[in-house]
């Protein structure tokens, strides 16, 4: 058990290439932390710079108390979990879970103990120990790489987009499972994804990441009601956050680019007057108003998903989604009207993404 | 395949068969002109069937020699070139392993000046630098060894491009699992490297070995005594006799011999490539 600390870590490839500039938080003892973010942000080259896989070019990574710069991957008490496995394709199933025990001169009595109990939780059953990996079918692999990590009961368990490879079915069970198993072993555990739906559900704590910075950090409720930027805000929600450009006309009012008015809670918001501003607003949040009042929107076209529906349009010259919950279908019809309601709406500054 | 085509596949097997008695028939000539005596085959009589002399020329080749310029014992030949061949496959495979492996897994000052020098030993077969490699293995004292006669031909590049080119195609993420599973370099060489090379070895043992055993000009070169002649150069001194009648039967004999262990390092490695082939690892 440990807890991990990131100080204004950065990474420069030999290249010359600055793939994470400057990056702390820090994951508390028994925390689920996710990294996300999307493809190229520097999550993976962070993860490995945890892991002792990839030289730390400036800043400290402490485990524990200790810091771990200089410590080899195999003092560092991890393990990790692999997007292609990388399970020993030469090696049985038990003989992968046992390698890194028997490196550690493990006895052979205890090894047996250690990957029975492990095959146990993560049902694989003696026949499958047996088997080589190619033998297995994706998830089992999955299965087996996270019984390698687990017999070591580490300090830490590193994750690097183990669940990409799976169909999406299987994807939400071991999701789930992962879950459950982290829950049980209370093992610090870095994740890295960059699916916004995984990292939400999985994570105690969320890292947005963004072209090798921090964005945010926060549990993943609070930064997916109070995004810090307008990539935050963007990036967490399925369908994303709709966004719309105004100017603060007066407190409590933004006038969109079409001449629309747009009522925000000015008790949260304290932009000055005449500021540019991005306003946005989740899909969910929004509904069509049947008497003709709110702003109008010109609907293109309806999504059905079962669950309920996507309604595609245009509104103040901007794409704009509305997401209606099952039994409230789209209205027929291209010319509609949307009501908004007031805590809906968040601020943006246009040219920092900051939120105001 | 599925397909039912007669006549194609009539004329498949014609040709494979064919095929199949061009390259056997010689050999079951030679075959057969080691079960009879001299005279009928310098009279021209051998026909298609055996003799009745196989298992006298046999014994008399493998271990009483032939009276001729060759005094040695077939034998004694063939322990020689399985010897030289082992060593030199053997020896190959194990220099190569470990400059692959060193030059694919391991950053050091001039890594790349040392790709580049083994590259360029393929431009120098032992024919090449066959008289300073000579003057080495004499001053060294090493004619007439089994070291003389495979220690110059082991260094390889060819085998060290092969397993660099085979190392580079294993995932990163076996080195990385490896690490953080605690294996050193030692180890991760012989838990993992080597059994995925398994196949690899396999096959080039097999060219190697043959490689080995095929070798004329430098055996011949770097072995005076008898008892130290590989068979290659053994039937050579069979067949070139002077003044005298070439025992014919006697040098077929020979050279049925010397196709055996090749024939048998084939037949035996051939279970490792054919399993190779069914279950791709990595
Ligand atoms: N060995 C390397 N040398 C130079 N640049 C690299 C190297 N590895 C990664 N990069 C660069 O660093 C950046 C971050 O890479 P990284 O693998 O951490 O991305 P990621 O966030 O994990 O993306 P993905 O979601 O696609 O896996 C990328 O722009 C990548 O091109
Ligand atoms: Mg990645």
């Amino acid at each position: 058990m440990a807890s991990v600390l990131l100080d204004q870590v950065v990474k420069t490839y030999p290249g010359g290439f600055t793939a994470v500039k400057g990056v702390s938080f820090a994951v508390p003892d028994g925390g689920f932390c996710v990294l996300v973010g999307p493809s190229g942000c520097g999550k993976s080259t962070l993860l490995r710079m945890i892991a002792g896989l990839e030289a730390i070019s400036d800043g400290a990574v402490s485990i524990g108390d200790r810091v771990v710069n200089k410590v080899e991957p195999m003092d560092r008490d991890i393990a990790m979990v692999f997007q292609n496995y990388a399970l020993y394709p030469h090696m049985s199933v038990y003989d992968n879970m046992a390698y890194g025990l028997r490196n550690l001169k493990t006895p052979e009595p205890e090894i047996l103990a250690r990957v029975g109990e492990a095959a146990k939780i993560l049902e694989l059953n003696d026949e499958m120990l047996k088997r080589k990996p190619r033998q297995l079918s994706g998830g089992q692999r999955q299965r087996v790489a996270m019984g390698r990590a687990i017999v070591r009961k580490p300090a830490v368990f590193l994750f690097d987009e183990p669940l990409s490879n799976l169909d999406a079915k299987l994807r939400v069970q071991m999701r789930i499972e992962i879950r459950k198993l982290q829950r049980r072993l209370k093992t610090t555990s870095i994740y890295v994804t960059h699916d916004q739906l995984e990292a939400m559900t999985l994570a105690d704590m969320l890292v947005v990441m963004n072209a090798g910075r921090v964005e945010q950090v926060g549990a993943p409720l609070e930064l997916y009601e109070r995004p810090a930027s307008v990539f935050v805000a963007g990036f967490l929600g399925s369908p994303p956050m709709n966004f719309l450009d105004g100017v603060i006309e007066k407190p409590g009012l933004v006038r969109l680019s079409d001449g629309g008015e747009l009522a925000y809670d000015h008790a949260h918001f304290g932009p000055p007057l005449g500021a540019e501003v991005k306003a946005g607003v989740r899909p969910e949040r929004v509904t069509f108003a049947r008497d003709g009042a709110g702003l109008p929107f010109t609907l293109e076209l309806v999504e059905e998903l079962g669950l309920g529906q996507l309604a595609h349009g245009r509104l103040a010259g901007a794409d704009f989604t509305v997401a209606l919950p099952a039994a409230h279908n789209a209205p027929s019809g291209e010319a509609q009207h949307l009501a908004i309601p007031l805590d809906a709406v968040h601020l943006f500054d246009r040219k920092t993404g900051a939120r105001l | 395949m599925v397909e039912n085509r007669p006549f194609g596949n009539a004329l498949a097997h014609f040709i494979l068969i064919a095929g199949v008695i061009v390259i056997v028939f010689p050999v079951y000539m030679a075959f057969v002109a080691s079960t009879w005596d001299a005279a009928t085959i310098a009279n021209g009589k051998l026909g298609l069937v055996p003799g009745p002399h196989l298992v006298e020329n046999y014994t008399r080749i493998l271990f009483e020699g032939t009276g001729g310029t060759t005094r040695a014992h077939v034998a004694t030949m063939l322990l020689n070139s399985t010897i030289s061949a082992v060593i030199i496959a053997v020896g190959k495979i194990a220099i190569s392993l470990i400059s692959a492996y060193a030059i694919v897994y391991f950053r050091f000052p001039f890594r790349m000046a040392a790709f580049w020098l083994i590259f360029l030993t393929l431009m120098f077969p032992v024919e090449v630098r066959i008289y300073p490699t000579y003057k080495i293995v004499a001053d060294l004292g090493l004619l007439d060894t089994y070291t003389g006669l495979s220690v110059p031909l082991i260094a390889s590049a060819t085998a060290t491009l092969l397993f660099r080119q085979f190392f580079m195609t294993v995932p990163d993420e076996l080195l990385e699992a490896a690490k953080i599973d605690a294996a050193g370099p030692i180890r991760f060489f012989k838990d993992v490297l080597l059994p995925l090379s398994r196949t690899n070895i396999a096959a080039l043992f097999v060219i190697l070995f043959i490689y080995g055993w095929n070798q004329y000009l430098w055996p011949l070169l770097i072995t005076t005594r008898d008892d130290m002649q590989t068979i290659v150069i053994g039937i050579k001194k069979i067949v070139a006799v002077q003044d005298a009648l070439t025992e014919w039967q006697l040098a077929m004999a020979t050279a049925v011999l010397a196709m055996l262990p090749p024939v048998l390092v084939v037949v035996l490695m051939q279970k490792l490539f054919v399993k190779g082939l069914v279950e791709t690892e990595k």
